[in-house]
């Protein structure tokens, strides 16, 4: 793809940037909707039980007051309608602390804020189950058929006769997504039909999740998120907030705002579960493994499971005859779980790629040789052959550009004033899809000028989207990119794969280049003339005088990529210090190197990548919900409380991406690059800080205390 | 938040009047914790008298009176002011350090010296209203107790409330014996000697300071010492910036001019009690010793000696005992490691 004429593959700015420093970029309480009503959740102060009694008569009284929704009077909706986690105000059943109970809208926020403080409720309180460590006892087989015991070979013979062994349990914490941009919605209805200004990273499945719990047709909703203040998985799928905006609106009569603050998106969207998993090795004397088994045990919600693969890593990494990875989960009265950047990857390869180091340690092999020598031809988990993998390279290549020779193979060799220096290395992988997706281009001509437009229901993270495709037009239409215009976010747009599992780069560019390629041949049709060199759609629309032709495409992936095992593969490589008296860890430089096949924007694609760094370095040391078990509710509720890293935390980042041309994958080889830049991360940090310092750190975030 | 009124005094007089006539008046100075604690609903104050602008923000030597030859801060002045004013950053580095140590630049911007001393516990049980907590709620039980702990006291805490006090420049101003000036209600000016200003918790945590209602603070008084080449704020905690202290520790030394020997010794513990932590028996046992990392330890063991953590931070003995040790080696370094 890195053709010297082209627009993708080079570094161009985000097309939306200035709008967004700018202020114009509207979010979705950006909208100016004349004559809003605000709505503010209210939230039960138990996390089991059910509701007595809730006494609204001071609130109703209250200046502003427009009204006040809970399960008693609240219109009946589709419980199963695809919006996760539930608390839309049916029952008087509560399952979780800060479920909503309530909602109140007024004249404006403070008056709604205000009433909502004014409302008393009663409870019949049962004890929550909020406490992990005595739950995990029970953890049973899950419902999910795809998390069934996946067995190769015979794991415990191996582990019985292994000349090497490993067995340690890796626990990861409960986290939360927490994007900049809160949860907020717009609702208004237009006689039968809503408009929802709703962040969505799906947008048709936005708007499929409430018509169905709003009992009506997906043609009667309308999501509009244009932009998306961050996401991480959490404006995947959708949440009670959504649907509850638009009856409370329908309830006034008015357009209606609800915004969640900071301290309620700790139990109103989601988290990243708590992971128990416990990674056993075996292997031969001279580090060829014999056996991996990855067994993880985690929680639901109380009604629903979610289960994060963790154990996805390990089925493909590495070369190894005897495989085992089970899931076993328990009910918690905690929100439901839900997809959190790298699902399952960054937490499962926090488990295997920290037990691949234990292991090059007892074996007195460098790390990064151990991998090699255990890297598999095909996928292990199914024979397929790959459509490229990039592990070998992104090693070999991340070692010469860290100068991994200066690692002190034994720990605590590498002094330097109060600090412990150390190296550590851990490789991750994400799978690469293509999701079905439609999209419309436009051209129109003015003089000599043409102008296109290109329309899909896509979603923009705030990752570089509009700039990606706007990119793949141009360059498919033979145009500058000033003559492109994006049009995405809106579900009366062709209907696309959402920006989730990182399918959004590969889907949207392909099916936009499809359709560029689809309306140039159009148009070599209509023109009925032979060409030597295949003209663009822009010099077709000049030379047949056209002023507007569009066009439609369904694309769909290959069905020959079917054949193939296709994933982003990378390898982490982090140099940590850490104060010898205090235990303070910072990580002085750190490098991804990544091989997630087209690059279409080097600048963009940094930026994801060193995002996802950055998450799992916060993973690593900082990032942390933590359950009162007594009560069921969390303790950091805010960013003083929730430690995402802040500048400071952060030394000196970079990327290198291998080049790839992975046709296999799909047309344009892109793989997706949203994921896989925290896979690996945590554990390259927790090998750092091992080789630094001796300590082997099993339980995340490696704060100080344990360091000591 | 709750409706409250809101009023801006012209001077001392007029705001000490406004809330001497209503006891759940407060002041408004930076505001960035009381509007916080507003939205969480646990302050719920009627009215608010915004003093902001009372000229009470000066940074001026002390000519005269007890602490002659001191440096004088203003109670309205910005901690970002304060941290870098040149007499500050010159004759007690601590304090630069120590504010500078706190919060982020824009919080520092808006922060006032005065609301800085008199922020509230960032315990997460006092912040969530439908938890219990003394603190808010007197009488409601201490959810910390038996809670999570992790971030709560190990020294002279109390069955009703294990807090701890959370600012940064009040641990620098303890171990330099600053003095709080105020303004009564009536009037009156006194002054509150540092370790009299924050209290233990004991039976009534809901009581932070010894600041009567209505009390305004005008100025806090730094004394003369000799201090500004050996001293050093040390805080630890959870991520590099932006976070409270899980502990630290500020430290002073004077040494004998001929030889190692100290002539003087300030070390204040913050994140460890309730309220700014003198460790005295470790100063004590410092005086007249020689400045070596042995006689640190001695001193650091013996001070410690005397914690009694909770079930989650039993870490913050260890590593109370290992920041002074710490604290002292770099302040002898004149900050460097
Ligand atoms: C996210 C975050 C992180 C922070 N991190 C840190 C940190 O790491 N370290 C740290 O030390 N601090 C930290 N802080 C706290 C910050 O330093 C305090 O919020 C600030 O110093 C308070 O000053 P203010 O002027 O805004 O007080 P306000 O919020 O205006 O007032 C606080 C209280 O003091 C009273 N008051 C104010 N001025 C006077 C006066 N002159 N006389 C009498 N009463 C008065 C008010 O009535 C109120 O009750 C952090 C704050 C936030 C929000
Ligand atoms: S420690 Fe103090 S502030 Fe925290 S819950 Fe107990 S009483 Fe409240």
């Amino acid at each position: 793809m890195q053709d010297k004429n082209k627009l993708t593959g080079t570094p161009v700015s985000r097309i939306d940037g200035i709008a967004k420093v700018t202020g114009k970029a509207a979010y979705s309480t950006d909208y100016p909707v004349k004559n809003l009503a605000y709505a503010v959740l209210f939230k039960s102060t138990i996390a089991a039980g059910t509701i007595r009694s809730i006494d609204t008569a001071a609130a109703e009284k209250a200046p502003g007051v427009l009204a006040i929704i809970t399960h008693q009077n609240a219109p009946k909706l589709n419980v199963d309608g695809g919006i996760r986690g539930g608390a839309l105000l049916q029952s008087p059943e509560i399952e979780f602390h800060g479920q909503h109970i309530g909602l109140v809208v007024a004249e404006t926020f403070e008056q709604a804020r205000h009433a909502a403080h004014l409302i008393s409720v009663t409870y019949d309180r049962r004890d929550p189950k909020a406490d992990f460590e005595k739950l995990m006892k029970n953890a049973s087989v899950p419902k999910d058929k795809d998390k069934a015991d996946a067995k190769r070979g015979d794991v415990k013979a191996a582990l019985r006769e292994a000349e090497i062994k490993v067995e340690a349990v890796y626990e990861t914490p409960i986290e939360h997504h927490h994007p900049l941009e809160p949860h907020a919605t717009i609702a208004e209805w237009t006689g039968d039909r809503v408009t929802l200004y709703n962040s969505s990273q799906i947008v048709n499945g936005a708007q499929t999740a409430a018509a169905k719990t709003l009992n009506i047709k997906p043609e009667q909703v309308r999501i509009v998120t244009p932009y998306i203040g961050g996401g991480f998985g959490s404006k995947g799928g959708q949440w009670a907030n959504l649907v509850l905006t638009a009856v409370a609106a329908r309830q006034v009569n008015r357009p209606v705002k609800l915004a969640l603050t900071r301290q309620q998106m700790v139990n109103s969207v989601g988290l990243r579960q708590r992971n128990h998993q416990k990674v056993s090795l075996a292997a031969t004397k001279d580090g060829k493994l014999t056996a991996l088994a990855h067994e993880t045990t985690t929680h639901g919600a109380i009604k629903n499971e979610f289960i994060e693969p963790c154990g996805d890593c390990s089925k493909i990494m590495y070369d190894v005859p005897n495989s085992l990875i089970t899931y076993r989960i328990v009910p918690m009265n905690v929100i439901l779980p839900t997809y959190t950047r790298g699902p399952g990857k960054s937490t499962g390869s926090f488990a295997l790629e920290s037990a691949m180091d234990e292991l090059a340690h007892t074996l007195k092999m460098d790390p990064i040789e151990l991998r090699l020598k255990n890297e598999p031809e095909r996928d292990p988990s199914n024979g397929k052959p790959w459509s490229s993998r990039t592990t070998v390279q992104c090693l070999q290549v991340g070692a010469k550009a860290f100068g991994w020779d200066r690692r002190k193979p034994e720990p605590r060799q590498n002094q330097q004033g109060n600090y412990l220096i150390g190296y550590g290395v851990a490789c991750g992988t994400y799978p690469a899809h293509q999701r079905p997706t439609s999209a419309i281009v436009k051209l129109k001509r003015t003089g000599n000028d043409v102008m296109a437009t290109v329309e899909l229901a896509a979603a923009d993270l705030g990752t570089g989207t509009y700039t990606i495709l706007a990119q793949t037009a141009a360059d498919a239409l033979g145009l500058p990119l000033s003559q492109v215009k994006v049009v995405i976010g809106d579900s009366d747009l062709p209907p696309a794969a959402g920006a989730v599992g990182s399918v959004g780069a590969s889907s949207y560019a392909n099916a936009v280049n499809d359709a560029c390629q689809k309306i140039t041949d159009e148009l070599l049709a209509r023109s009925g003339k032979q060409f030597f060199a295949r003209p663009t759609a822009s010099q077709l629309m000049l030379s047949e005088k056209l002023t507007d032709f569009q066009t439609r495409i369904d694309a769909k992936p290959l069905e020959s990529a079917e054949e193939y095992s296709a994933h982003s593969f990378n390898a982490n490589f982090a140099e940590v210090a850490v104060n010898r008296f205090t235990g303070m860890v910072r990580v002085n430089r750190f490098l991804a190197v990544t091989g997630a096949g087209a690059i279409l924007n080097p600048k963009t694609a940094r930026s994801q990548i060193i995002g996802g760094n950055i998450w799992g370095i916060g993973m690593a040391l900082t990032e942390e919900s933590v359950v009162d078990p007594r009560w069921g509710n969390f303790v950091t509720r805010s960013f003083a409380d929730y430690h995402v890293p802040a500048n400071l935390d952060i030394g000196e980042m970079e990327a290198i991406f291998i080049r790839e041309d992975d046709q296999k994958a799909n047309r344009m080889g892109i793989k997706g690059i949203g994921e896989v830049g925290i896979v690996g991360v945590a554990a390259a940090v927790a090998n750092a800080i091992f080789n630094a310092t001796g300590k082997r750190v099993r339980e995340l975030p490696i704060t100080p205390d344990k360091l000591l | 938040m709750r409706p409250f009124t809101y009023t801006r005094a012209k001077d001392p007089a007029a705001a000490t009047q406004a809330l001497a006539g209503n006891p759940t008046a407060r002041f408004l100075a930076g505001g960035t914790n009381l509007i916080d604690l507003m939205k969480e609903d646990v302050e719920r104050p009627t009215a608010l008298v915004d003093i902001t602008n009372l000229s009470l923000a000066e940074i001026k030597p002390i000519t005269a009176g007890a602490s002659k030859g001191g440096l004088s801060i203003g109670g309205l002045g910005k901690n970002t002011e304060a941290a870098n004013h040149p007499l500050v950053r010159q004759h007690y580095p601590l304090l630069s350090q120590a504010i500078l140590a706190g919060a982020s630049g824009q919080i520092r911007n808006m922060a006032t010296n005065g609301g800085n001393l008199l922020q509230r516990t960032r315990c997460p049980y006092f912040y969530e209203v439908s938890m219990p907590c003394n603190k808010r709620e007197p009488g409601s039980g201490c959810g910390a107790l038996e809670g999570i702990n992790r971030l709560h006291a190990i020294f002279g805490w109390s069955e009703k409330c294990v807090a701890v006090y959370p600012s940064d420049m009040a641990i620098a101003l303890a171990a330099l014996d600053a003095v709080v000036r105020v303004r009564t209600a009536s009037g009156q000016e006194r002054s509150i000697p540092f370790a009299d200003f924050h209290r233990l918790p004991g039976n009534t945590p809901e009581q932070d300071t010894n600041l009567a209602h209505g009390e305004l603070i005008t100025a806090i008084d730094l004394p003369q010492n000799r201090f500004a080449d050996r001293s050093y704020y040390l805080k630890v905690r959870d991520r590099a910036s932006y976070a409270f202290a899980l502990l630290s520790v500020a430290a002073a030394l004077e040494v004998s001019e001929t030889g190692n020997r100290i002539v003087q010794a300030r070390i204040a513990m913050g994140g460890v009690a309730h309220k700014p932590w003198r460790a005295l028996t470790a100063e004590k046992m410092l005086i007249g010793q020689e400045a070596t990392p042995a006689n640190f330890k001695r001193a650091a063991d013996a001070e410690m000696a005397a914690a009694k953590p909770l079930e989650h931070n039993k870490f913050k003995v260890e590593l109370g005992n290992r920041s002074i040790v710490l604290a002292l080696q770099m302040a002898l370094n004149g900050g460097k490691a």
